[in-house]
């Protein structure tokens, strides 16, 4: 996920005006547009891994009232983080850290690095995040549309490092049946990246045909994750971006196998350009 | 009662007030459309309403030549529209619209405009025209579609790899341009950290049909 540059109108700046950016520490939204940058175009730099983490153990408690968040910083440093396999695994014990924030937002910046960079350190630490269920991890916070932990992120997290244990699909299953189809599709998709089994598919593939676009598009994005190639008609069929689609249909080429072969996918994508 | 004569259904959408009606009336009239309906079913592609916009595509392909001069006609400065007109004239495939696609290739900020616009490169028909014509026609798509395999979007340059194999059908053998085609698949083919394995695929396929056995 990119943050869009809050100065893009400035025109490109180069690799060492990134650095600069993320080292000074007056102002904070040079410090935001340095860290993106740097994840963005995925910088090589000796010193990019090092300036992020030290941008990451810049937080504080939210404090909503204060007008500014403090933690953007930090947040798109974990996520720049993400983009810098492998150097960045050398942050991956601050991130880990940071998975215990009481930012939220924090968190799930941290967890889709985690994520990214395939940490199998962090599958424990994710698990119990998210062991107390869809009662627990996943209630509302109380007074927001908020969930207790950021869910999506924890979960696809958990696909994406792929590390595969009857305790960790355990923790996810129930999932499968949280009240916000988001969440669902999210489980459904890590499950599916786990074991393989094709009940998760046909979750997803039912997700294709619910009401709310949102929903569809991210079941296309799970579908495309997971490469499962017996999605083929249902995302082509399902009434959503052909964008999206041919990012979907690209994840069932790349990650997936068996049958629709490829040509059949190709000859569809070629039909949606 | 439902309209049928298409004055009636040009009048039902003229008279829609909500987006689900503009859909309603756009998807009637796109159906069976007519010569006479094409700058109406352009204009809607000007009202910012993405699902009346594909919609009026899908109506305009069908119609197909005889939907060209209206869509030419579209205002450059109505950038929405002509997004949606260069989807148009891509499935359509008359040698009308090559500057459009040529301009859109190379200069378009959205990604799904510059992909449609590769696709239909590989996609003009050229039969009617006289040779001399035909082989101006095919360097030009060339030139747009060899410079785009460069493009920053993987999408792009996947629909590039099948516009060059669309470009191809209407090559001959010995023809030069062939060869120059043949440089730019192999050019998409070859791995970088930031091409993705399905656009090497497509070029990769795209050359065995060079070549059939």
């Amino acid at each position: 996920m990119t943050s869009p540059p809050p100065d893009s109108q400035t025109g490109p700046i180069t690799e060492e005006e990134a650095l600069d950016r993320l080292r000074q520490s007056e102002d904070r939204s040079q410090q935001y547009y340095g860290a993106w940058w740097l994840g963005r175009m995925r910088s090589q730099h000796p010193e990019a891994v090092p300036l992020l983490q030290q941008a990451l153990r810049q937080r504080r408690p939210r404090d909503p009232g204060d007008g500014v968040e403090e933690n953007a910083v930090a947040r798109n440093a974990a996520r720049a983080l993400g983009k810098l396999a492998p150097a960045a695994l050398a942050a991956v014990a601050d991130l880990l850290e940071v998975l215990d924030d009481p930012d939220d937002g924090l968190r799930e910046a941290a967890a889709r690095a985690l994520g990214e960079l395939k940490a199998k350190e962090a599958v424990q630490p994710i698990c119990r995040r998210l062991a107390s269920g869809p009662d627990g991890a996943g209630a509302l916070q109380p007074g927001t549309p908020r969930l207790m932990e950021p869910c999506e992120a924890l979960l696809e997290a958990l696909g994406d490092i792929g590390y595969v244990d009857p305790e960790v699909l355990a923790v996810v299953e129930p999932f499968v049946r949280h009240e916000r189809p988001l969440i669902r599709s999210a489980a459904a998709r890590t499950l599916l990246q786990l074991s393989g089994e094709a009940c998760w598919g046909e979750l997803l593939v039912d997700l294709l045909n619910h009401g709310h676009l949102r929903v569809r598009r991210a079941a296309l994005m799970d579908l495309g994750a997971a490469g499962w190639r017996p999605a083929l008609e249902p995302i082509r069929q399902t009434l959503a971006e052909n964008s999206l689609k041919l990012i979907a249909l690209r994840g069932l080429v790349e990650r997936g196998n068996g049958d629709p072969g490829e040509l059949a996918l190709l000859a569809c994508m070629d039909e949606l350009l | 009662m439902v309209p049928t004569s298409h004055e009636a259904l040009v009048e039902n959408l003229r008279n829609a007030t909500t987006a689900e009606g503009l859909l309603a009336a756009t998807a009637a009239l796109a159906q069976a459309p007519i010569a006479a309906t094409a700058p109406v079913l352009v204009e809607v592609l000007g009202y910012n309403n993405p699902g009346a916009a594909v919609t009026a595509v899908d109506g305009l392909i069908r119609l197909g030549t005889a939907a060209v001069p209206a869509l030419l006609e579209l205002d450059p400065q109505n950038y929405g529209a002509r997004a949606w007109a260069v989807r148009a004239l891509a499935g359509i495939g008359d040698v009308r619209g090559l500057e459009l696609l040529v301009e859109a290739l190379g200069t378009d900020v959205a990604a799904s405009v510059r992909r449609a616009a590769a696709r239909g490169l590989g996609n003009l028909a050229l039969g009617r025209l006289d040779p001399a014509e035909q082989t101006s026609v095919q360097e030009r798509c060339l030139e747009a579609l060899l410079a785009a395999t460069s493009d920053g979007e993987w999408v792009v340059r996947y629909a590039v790899a099948v516009g060059l194999e669309g470009l191809a059908r209407g090559l001959r053998p010995q023809d030069r341009a062939m060869e120059q085609l043949r440089h730019g698949l192999v050019a998409l083919c070859e791995a970088a950290d930031d091409n993705p394995p399905v656009v090497c695929l497509r070029a990769k396929v795209a050359l065995s049909r060079l070549d059939p056995p």
